[in-house]
């Protein structure tokens, strides 16, 4: 009892910090099962993996009629989460917790400097009257007062990106949007907006992969996996009336210092 | 059928593919989480452990059934636009899902 409780507030802490900048909770969730609770790393990753498929598919049906997932996008690159969801679920057991928890700590350091790294950024935006190709999209932005459109580069990177970042949602329980967003805003043309929607929308399939295979091999413990995933669908809604109401600078900072410090703590377990 | 034509239709079927989606994912997240609230809350009472852990078990599979729903109507709807590409691509996702299940669950 006391277990679910803290299961369940650790859920709304994880989801609140996660969805304050679109990171997802598992980056914050594994940790703190890992470190916190002494939760093996493959039984808190499984965990991790059914809080993703839950806040993809709430924050989905949410964000519909605003035309910012890039469906098309979407389902092109789930070729290549999936694949390496699947890939990197089943290499999962043949790699050892301390490796996992090494490459946490890498993962989750390569996310605190991607995030100071975009700490000035705002995003380009193209000409109203361009044409958005046969990938690309359109949508009504608040902040330009009208519709922008933009269009797709590199497709190539962003499916070789997706493929990573599939791999790294089911060897480490996160949702893999911390390499995606970055990478199809940067390098790919897609804006901020329309990538984080898209990516939301990719890793619940991404993670059910994933899942599944955990829960097949009786890694995920229902009752566990309920506590957190009912305190992740709290947090999360909460974190998005903050994220809206607070300064993005800041925000990316805060995040960017407790990332740092889950890395050295994950190096420190992993010793 | 002009180019600017063909690529409004596009548009206006994505739009509803778009909202059919949502749909699907907010009604299998509802579900998930009412199975999965209601068996935290058995636990918690003490009756019931049985029980209790099946609804569980239960909420879970809902909420890894659920992208699967939104990917076969993704399907559906490609195949109804004759959209081969985009059919091939989400049968393909399928085709990942269903081995994922099988070595998993089956």
């Amino acid at each position: 009892m006391a277990l679910t409780s803290i299961l369940f507030l650790g859920g709304i802490a994880a989801g609140g910090l996660g969805s304050l900048l679109g990171l997802g909770g598992g980056v914050f969730l594994v940790p703190l099962l890992v470190l916190v609770m002494d939760v093996p790393m493959r039984v808190a990753v499984g965990i991790s993996l059914t809080t993703i498929i839950a806040t993809s598919s709430v924050t989905t049906s949410g964000s519909v009629g605003r035309s910012l997932i890039n469906l098309r996008l979407g389902m092109l690159l789930e070729v290549a989460t999936t694949v390496g969801g699947l890939t990197g679920g089943l290499v999962a057991v043949l790699i050892s917790q301390r490796r996992l928890q090494q490459l946490f700590g890498v993962v989750a350091a390569a996310g605190a400097a991607i995030m100071l790294s975009r700490l000035g950024k705002r995003n380009v935006l193209l000409d109203p009257a361009a044409e958005p190709g046969r990938l690309g999209g359109r949508y009504y932005e608040e902040e330009s007062r009208g519709v922008v459109t933009y269009q797709v580069k590199r497709l190539p990177l962003a499916l070789f990106v997706s493929l990573a970042a599939g791999s790294v949602s089911s060897l480490l329980g996160i949702g893999g949007g911390m390499l995606k967003v970055p990478a199809l805003n940067a390098w790919c043309g897609v804006p901020l907006r329309a990538a984080a929607a898209t990516s939301a929308f990719m890793i619940g399939v991404t993670a059910t992969v994933g899942a599944v295979i955990y829960y097949g091999r009786g890694e995920i413990v229902p009752w566990m996996a309920a506590a957190a995933i009912l305190g992740v669908m709290v947090g999360s809604r909460a974190g998005f009336r903050i994220g809206a109401a607070a300064s993005a600078r800041w925000l990316k900072l805060l995040l960017a210092i407790v990332l740092v410090i889950v890395s050295i703590l994950m190096f420190l377990r992993a010793r | 059928m002009s180019a600017g034509e063909g690529r409004e239709l596009r548009a206006n079927a994505d739009d509803r593919l778009e909202r059919w989606l949502g749909k699907t994912l907010g009604a299998g997240t509802m579900l998930a989480t009412a199975l999965l609230a209601l068996g935290l809350l058995l636990q918690f009472a003490g009756v019931g452990a049985e029980v209790s852990d099946r609804l569980s078990r239960a909420g879970l599979i809902v909420l890894m059934a659920t992208p699967v729903a939104r990917v076969l109507i993704s399907v559906a709807e490609y195949a109804g636009q004759r959209d081969w590409p985009f059919l091939a691509l989400t049968l393909t996702v399928l085709g990942m899902l269903m081995v994922s299940f099988l070595l998993g669950v089956g």
